[in-house]
């Protein structure tokens, strides 16, 4: 069952003195599906918070449209379902955070009764207990972030959309926050999140989706993802002569060369042995022979460094949305 | 319900710490300081003097209070996207608002409470009479601030705080003198002058309706119902204000 629909959003806004439009969102579409963890990755100014703030209300498309539990953005009755963790939390600093946690739970609808065991408990969580009485002025922006995921998981919300909610932690911050995800992942709650640190989100997510110049370039599912990599081998040979590349041309993608060593990219895992058989008959030691899985990081840097999808819009950008869906 | 309150408990305790609101108070026990200092001055008339000016000291120290709180009201949590947290919970734009405003009210009371009370210990002092008209003054002043509080929160959720404030300051003294001006017109103006007054007198809120200073100074008699027509006026010109500003607000987007 999908939790939150995202359909063609498009977004644009002008500028305070000009009359220019700005495309910031071109039809961005995907979905979450109940308990499931969607990264969402992307440049800065791909459109992932304007994404963000469309689907929670706060702006609205001007084309397209977002559904969340079958509901539309801003009711009441979905908002009290969300916990949200924005890009830079600023929250009131005349409040101490036991005082904020307070409010944020009133405005969620959390019942006075239960509130102060809730404030307690998450702020166990987030590692925030001697602050408690603190004000939020004197926080550092680490401690900030962990009071912004405390506020966005304090009502027990069934979907968190957090808005890099790793930013300004440090090591053991992250840890504490992914293992804060896992725990809800486990408790079957949907986290769409977005984050440009792309070993926790590998981590973490079910799928990603890649935004890039406010259209979903990309969404992969992670387990996929390493099986893609599997076959792809590195081969480094020292001897290595020019004249090898004839034997090997169907079974090697690509060879870089330093001084007399060759490293060479085997296509699929089966065609290790022969290159290597070729390799000895040429003469030519065999170094290493290393598996080369595919990463996110690796998906990602080859999404943005494409040509510029702008310049190919209709057909291929309708391609694009719906890839991986 | 609970939200507004909620909305409205933590816009008082900001307001609360906000230095403004010292300096409000602090100039208004200033200034009705100074009056005790000036009734020497009129023979027989001390008490008077005290009363006079610490009525107006609360009329004036409670609009540009409330000017000055409420032209940040809603731009501080945009600018500080402060309002992401508020607006992504269960809790609609307009309680957002109605519960800000309220919040301000809260303060702009607890203002009027203290330098009322100095201002009655200061007569007391005196030996001098507390008399009922005194309390009705000071509750139409509040209905005054209540007036102008809601125009402000009406301009600041299209406007920035400098233009919320002399939007404001400007409707606050068209207001007062709009009466004034509409009569001069019928007396001395022609049509079209007289077409604009009228249309400037309702259109903007008629604050003359809540000046009783001049009755409590001078322990003139005054109808309780024209207390009650001045707070019934006051409900629906601020109930009005606050309906336009919920529904631009409602339309605003938070990039």
């Amino acid at each position: 069952m999908n939790i939150l629909n995202v359909y063609g959003i498009k977004k644009h806004f002008r500028g305070d003195m000009s009359l220019a439009k700005r495309e910031v969102l071109r039809g961005v579409s995907f979905h979450a599906r109940e308990g499931e963890v969607l990264g969402f990755l992307g440049s800065n100014g791909a459109g992932k918070t304007t994404t963000i703030k469309v689907i929670l209300g706060l702006i609205r498309p001007h084309a397209g449209s977002v559904s969340i539990f079958d509901r539309s953005p801003g009711d009441a009755r979905v908002m009290g379902r969300i916990g949200y963790l924005p890009e830079t939390p600023y929250f009131y600093p005349h409040l101490s955070l036991a005082e904020f946690l307070g409010f944020c739970g009133g405005m969620s609808g959390v019942a006075r009764a239960d509130l102060p065991g809730r404030i307690d408990r998450v702020i166990e969580m987030v590692d925030l207990a001697p602050h408690r009485s603190k004000r939020l002025k004197a926080f550092s922006k680490g401690m900030l972030q962990r009071a912004g995921l405390a506020q966005a998981i304090l009502h027990d919300p069934d979907l968190l959309i957090l808005d890099e909610p790793f930013s300004g932690l440090d090591p053991v911050g992250r840890k504490m926050v992914r293992d804060i995800l896992v725990d809800l992942k486990k408790r079957g709650k949907t986290i769409f999140f977005s984050s440009h640190i792309l070993s926790d989100m590998e981590a973490l997510c079910d799928r990603a989706c890649i935004i890039r110049d406010g259209i979903i370039a990309k969404s992969v599912v992670l387990d996929d993802l390493l099986k893609m990599g599997e076959g792809t081998v590195e081969v480094t040979a020292r001897g290595w002569r020019a004249e090898m590349t004839q034997g090997m041309r169907e079974y090697v993608e690509s060879v870089r060369t330093t001084g007399e060593d060759a490293f060479l990219v085997v296509r699929e895992q089966r065609f290790v042995r022969p290159v290597i058989e070729r390799l000895f008959e040429g003469g030519a030691e065999v170094l290493a022979v290393v598996n080369r899985h595919r990463t996110l990081e690796n998906l990602f840097l080859r999404e943005i460094a494409r040509p510029d999808a702008r310049t190919a819009k209709g057909k291929k950008e309708e391609k694009l949305v719906f890839t991986g869906f | 319900m609970n939200t507004i309150a909620g909305v409205a408990l933590n816009t008082f305790r900001e307001s609360m710490r906000e230095r403004i609101l010292a300096v409000a108070i602090l100039f208004g026990l200033i200034l009705m300081g100074s009056s005790v200092l000036l009734s020497p001055l009129a023979v027989g008339a001390k008490q008077k003097i005290i009363m006079d000016v610490g009525l107006a000291a609360i009329s004036i120290i409670g609009v540009l209070t409330a000017v000055f709180l409420g032209s940040t009201l809603v731009h501080k949590e945009t600018d500080k996207k402060a309002i992401y947290l508020v607006l992504t919970r269960p809790i609609s734009r307009s309680s957002f608002l109605a519960g800000k405003l309220a919040g301000i009210l809260l303060a702009l009371a607890l203002v009027f409470a203290v330098m009322t009370a100095v201002m009655l210990a200061t007569i007391a002092l005196g030996r001098g009479i507390i008399r009922p008209a005194v309390f009705a003054s000071v509750y139409l002043s509040f209905l005054e601030t209540t007036v102008v509080c809601s125009i402000v929160t009406l301009f600041s959720t299209f406007t920035t705080p400098m233009l919320t404030s002399f939007f404001a300051l400007c409707i606050f003294a068209a207001g007062s003198l709009s009466g004034d001006l509409r009569v001069f017109a019928s007396k001395f103006g022609g049509e079209g002058t007289r077409i604009v007054t009228d249309g400037l007198y309702y259109l903007l809120p008629n604050l003359k309706v809540f000046n009783l200073r001049h009755e409590a100074v001078h322990n003139l008699p005054f109808g309780a119902g024209d207390v009650l027509r001045a707070t019934i006026y006051a409900a629906v010109y601020a109930a009005v204000a606050l309906f336009f500003a919920c529904a631009i607000f409602r339309r605003r987007e938070f990039k």
